[in-house]
């Protein structure tokens, strides 16, 4: 079975939170508003919530790799 | 189906032929691109590309599932959707059984002038954010969010700017209430506001002329017209697909069965009308929308997304959920201050909610904006 992993860059994340919408049960916004990951690794069957919200990064902040 | 072509590499474009493949098609996919590069996020060109405390560092997006072929600085002359043929700039034919037009547009300018910008693509933002650095005088024309964004990165990099806008700027994009206040800001800032119409531009030995309907004529080092866009759809004037010079699409992005259309070429049918809405979720949510209703249509549910949209400038930032709040009703102000030009505002009845200089995600301010009972 092939994972990927989601990869966060930090200091470009505005804090939009659309990744949330396409993928809430594999990241969120706490309550200060900053990105945690709670799946970085991805099975297949999370693998099409993690590509929606990689693509919808107005910032691309995110990477599947 | 074995061939599906997307003509177009934007947001938009890659996104549906990511969806495509994602449903399954196993067929070949072309992609074919005006831009010789990467897609990249076209809303951070008037924002952050600006901002002279940051590099210039362009959102180049992750790249494409979709393993299609990629013909890119590359354009589409023309379509004859009978024989399903796309004609190609360097004379060859493209042939699909399934086409998705996500050709994006262009900024409409006055001149050719070289002292004339716009701001559309990552040259476009390279080539002014360079030349801001020398610091000229500046008349920006058009007051929408573009425009009040482009004036605000001009006055942050040291410009002298004036901006010509008939009306209240961004007024039609995010209501009276928003708009007084970053009108207010800008002024504070140091924008100048000309409440006029520009009637033409003309390049001067020393500049630009600026010429308004009632106003003395105004000059400049250079003239940044943010005067909207304009539908890439010259390739398709021979096609048959367009009504009065519109390419037009059902709820399902459809434009013929074998058909689609996405982003901001299309006008799409709805409830509320005739629409086109180009905004960065839209996009997004047409994309794959169309690519649905063409490689699986039996799995396509109209278009029906919570519309979004945000803005940074004047060191202020602003995000909506839902319509434009322009209506007589009186906004809930659920956090913060308004008279302290922080707040989070709901109009319940509206359905819309908006969150300036707070941090706020998308999907707490969608749940808000949807939030139907007054809680007091």
């Amino acid at each position: 079975m092939t994972t990927s992993r989601i990869e966060l860059d930090r200091p470009r994340c505005e804090g939009h939170g659309l990744c949330e919408e396409a993928a809430p049960d594999l990241m969120h916004l706490d309550d200060d508003d900053e990105l945690v990951i709670d799946q970085p690794e991805v099975g297949p069957e999370d693998l099409q919530a993690a590509q929606d919200a990689v693509r919808v990064c107005p910032v691309a902040a995110l990477k599947l790799v | 189906m074995q061939h599906v072509a997307v003509i177009g590499n934007g947001v938009a474009g890659l996104t549906a032929g990511d969806t495509v493949r994602r449903l399954g098609f196993d067929g070949k996919i072309i992609v074919v691109g005006q831009e010789d590069h990467a897609t990249y996020s076209r809303p951070a060109l008037s924002k952050s590309a600006l901002d002279p405390s940051r590099d210039l560092e362009v959102s180049y997006l992750p790249e494409a599932t979709h393993r299609g072929v990629e013909r890119l600085g590359c354009t589409a002359v023309a379509l004859d959707p009978v024989s399903n043929r796309v004609t190609l700039d360097d004379g060859a034919y493209l042939e699909y059984d399934g086409l998705i037009i996500a050709t994006g547009t262009s900024a409409r300018r006055f001149t050719d002038c070289k002292r004339e910008y716009v701001v559309r693509s990552v040259e476009d933002a390279v080539a002014l954010r360079k030349r801001l650095q020398s610091q000229p005088s500046v008349v920006v024309v058009g007051g929408g969010p573009l425009g009040m964004e482009l004036a605000s990165g001009a006055i942050a990099m040291g410009c002298e700017v004036t901006l010509v806008h008939r009306g209240l700027p961004m007024e039609h994009h995010i209501g009276p209430l928003f708009a007084e206040i970053f009108a207010d800001v800008a002024s504070e800032r140091g924008l100048r506001f000309v409440d006029d119409y520009v009637t033409s531009l003309h390049e001067t030995p020393e500049g630009m002329s600026v010429h308004l309907t009632s106003e003395p004529a105004l000059t400049a080092d250079l003239v940044v017209s943010a005067v909207g866009d304009a539908p890439n759809v010259q390739w398709l004037a021979t096609s048959g697909l367009l009504s009065d010079g519109r390419l037009v699409t059902d709820q399902y992005c459809r434009v013929r069965e074998n058909i689609v259309a996405a982003g901001d070429v299309a006008w799409s049918v709805s409830p509320a009308g005739l629409q086109r809405n180009p905004v960065w979720t839209n996009a997004i949510e047409q994309a794959k929308t169309a690519a649905t209703a063409l490689v699986a249509p039996g799995a396509a549910e109209p278009l029906n997304f919570q519309s979004y949209f945000w803005t940074d400038q004047w060191d202020m930032n602003l995000k909506i959920s839902g319509a434009v709040p322009n209506t007589e009703e009186e906004p809930i102000v659920a956090k913060g201050d308004l008279g302290q030009r922080s707040a989070v505002l709901h109009w319940p009845q509206l359905g819309s909610a908006a969150a300036l200089n707070i941090r706020m995600p998308i999907p707490r301010l969608h749940r808000l904006a949807r939030t139907s009972t007054v809680t007091v």
